[in-house]
């Protein structure tokens, strides 16, 4: 080192350190801002949810939790012992849409594939030319880019009994009850057409990319073959945008798994339990061990989701969430 | 002359049908119409059922039809005299915009480093930046409220008590939005051609000096693309935004400002619905300025996860 170097230039100093270091020195250098971030926001929450999870509850003393129980929560989750403690039960067949996993379970089914549908169909409107297009694209954009709370607000005001318009008619016809919002069937119904209305543009924008993806000149050959509009679909546009369509749809799935904002505002998360639901009140009951437990629950059930998909899908070109 | 109109339109049916038959490619053309149609109605409709109820005034405000009962306008003003609305929509854009800047600034350097450098331990890293983000709201819920509540002790340090400010919200969000950002920033940096950088380094810039000289002009584009995400992103956001602050203290975000007006005695219908659409303001301006860094953020950033 040379000593006669002026040392108050700090900042030069710095910049000479840095570029001595090696290359996977450097990089993790670089990454030391991330890693504080993920690690204190989103990995030790983790760690000390799941370590919360394995404690029984104390609603009573001021401590967070009581003693350890290991699996104890799980058990009794899973095995619907703990369902007289929860504001709804956690899993009873004999109330389906009053318990948390069967209501979420069928929130994601409705909703996502009706998002699959009205988005690949939206996503092939979007594809064609035509005058429009962008204020088209614009509009349909839109409802993905509303706050939570207002899609929720838009839809609450749409079945409110006394002033939606839709309540009296759909009533008529026997589709939903003269009070939907306070009717957990009913309001599970809403909720799904809420998020289909929000969500299938996210869908739509997924997919699209897959559609443009596609070379154009595969349409020329087919064209000239003589194969009809539905057969060039058939061969060419679905096998294509498949890759694409797989992610969405796996994207949509955990999204629709994790729901909460929108039943919360649509009607209530004692009206449609769903299983963040679930976590939230729990946890407003102090009952923190059962909470940290049925919210791991949700994380294992995406974890294994995701598994399955990079498990099934991995290697294949574009489709694989190739890290 | 009831006659002669069935005739004719009977006449124009039968055109249309004849002309479908002969060219395929039109009759495709109309149904491409009427599906667009079907999806801008849908789109739309709900926006048109708020400004409905808006203007309604609240007393008339029961068993609505299609079309409002009377014209009152003035109740776009009354939002915010009735609560300081505006403030709400300003911390919703301070919050969205300070965790916008983290998400950036950590962000992007990730981002470079994963999309340029290839090192030991690359992968699993990833792959844990990918795992955060497919975790619920709730499994964070817990320990993040703990923590913003003065409740949590490290190393003798009591935990500052930060709910109710804008950081309970801007941290966690922060985290859990940061791996979109960085698998678009990533995927940005990475298209960026090596030569750019080697020959920077070759004419004697630093590591550091080719990153500002460099890359980071270059990659304005991904920038801009990755800050509107996000910024949309924590604006729309509801689980955090409607726990980490109690929706009485001074920086609750614009969920809290709607749901003032379910007020105890009486739900101010036509107020709740005039805050929702000066709520989606800000947000349509954004979708219409930016759609292409929009669709181009959300297909790349998502598909290449």
């Amino acid at each position: 080192m040379d000593t006669r170097r002026p040392s108050y230039r700090l900042d030069l100093v710095v910049l000479d350190r840095i570029e001595r270091l090696s290359e996977t020195q450097f990089v993790y250098l670089m990454l030391l801002p991330v890693l504080l971030v993920l690690g204190s926001m989103a990995i030790w929450p983790l760690l000390y949810t799941a370590n919360l999870s394995l404690h029984a509850d104390n609603v009573l003393s001021p401590d967070l939790v009581g003693g350890f129980v290991g699996l104890q929560n799980y058990i009794d989750l899973l095995t619907g012992r703990a369902n007289p403690i929860l504001r709804r039960p956690f899993f009873d067949l004999s109330r389906p849409f009053r318990s948390a996993v069967p209501v979420t379970l069928l929130f994601t089914l409705g909703a996502v594939v009706m998002e699959t549908i009205l988005g690949f169909a939206m996503a092939l409107v979007l594809d064609q030319r035509f005058r429009g297009r962008r204020f088209a694209r614009v509009a349909m954009i839109l409802p993905w880019a509303v706050p939570i709370v207002i899609q929720g607000m838009i839809f609450y005001l749409m079945f409110q009994p006394s002033i939606g318009f839709a309540v009296g008619p759909l009533n008529d016809l026997g589709l939903i009850s003269a009070s939907p919002l306070a009717n957990s069937q009913d309001a599970l119904l809403i909720s799904i057409l809420a998020d289909i209305w929000k969500q299938s543009a996210f869908m739509a924008l997924l997919i699209l990319a897959g559609l443009q993806s596609i070379d154009r000149s595969l349409y020329e050959v087919a064209k000239v073959e003589g194969a009809s509009r539905l057969q060039r679909f058939r061969t060419i546009t679905f096998p294509l945008v498949l890759p694409a369509l797989l992610v969405a749809l796996l994207f949509r799935t955990i999204a629709a798994l994790k729901v909460y904002g929108v039943v919360e505002t649509v009607a209530s998360c004692n009206t449609v339990p769903t299983v963040s639901c679930l976590v939230v009140t729990t946890w407003n009951a102090h009952r923190y061990g059962s909470a940290a437990a049925i919210a791991f629950l949700v994380a294992i059930a995406i974890g294994l989701l995701l598994l399955i998909y990079l498990v099934q899908f991995r290697g294949e070109e574009g489709g694989g969430l190739g890290v | 002359m009831r006659e002669d109109n069935e005739d004719t339109e009977r006449n124009l049916i039968q055109q249309y049908a004849r002309r479908a038959i002969e060219r395929p490619e039109s009759a495709y053309r109309v149904l491409l119409y009427v599906v667009t149609a079907f999806f801008l109605l849908a789109s739309l409709f709900p926006f048109y059922w708020l400004f409905v109820i808006a203007v309604t005034p609240n007393r008339s405000i029961v068993d609505m039809g299609l079309l409002p009962k009377g014209f009152h306008p003035s109740v776009f003003v009354e939002v915010f005299e009735t609560i300081p609305f505006h403030i709400y929509m300003l911390n919703s854009a301070i919050i969205a915009t300070l965790t916008t800047i983290v998400v950036l600034f950590v962000g992007s350097i990730a981002g470079y480093v994963f999309g340029r450098y290839d090192f030991p331990g690359r992968t699993p890293l990833l792959l844990v930046v990918l795992v955060i983000s497919y975790f619920p709201g709730v499994a964070f819920l817990i320990p993040i409220f703990q923590l913003f509540t003065a409740n949590i002790e490290f190393l003798g340090v009591q935990s500052p008590m930060l709910y109710n400010t804008p950081w309970s919200i801007v941290m966690p969000l922060s985290a859990l939005t940061m791996p979109l950002i960085i698998f678009l920033l990533s995927t940005f940096y990475a298209q960026i051609p090596d030569g750019l950088e080697d020959a920077a380094r070759i004419e004697g810039s630093t590591r550091l000096g080719a990153l500002v000289r460099i890359i980071i002009p270059l990659s304005a584009p991904g920038f801009a693309t990755a800050g509107i995400l996000s910024f949309i992103i924590v604006y729309n956001e509801f689980f955090f935004s409607y726990l980490m602050v109690s929706g009485t203290g001074d920086w609750s975000p614009i969920l809290h400002g709607i749901f003032q007006f379910q007020g105890s005695q009486q739900v101010a219908y036509d107020l709740m619905a005039a805050a929702s659409i000066i709520g989606v303001v800000p947000m349509a301006i954004l979708v219409m300025v930016a759609q292409d860094y929009i669709v181009s953020g959300l297909t790349q950033g998502a598909l290449k996860e």
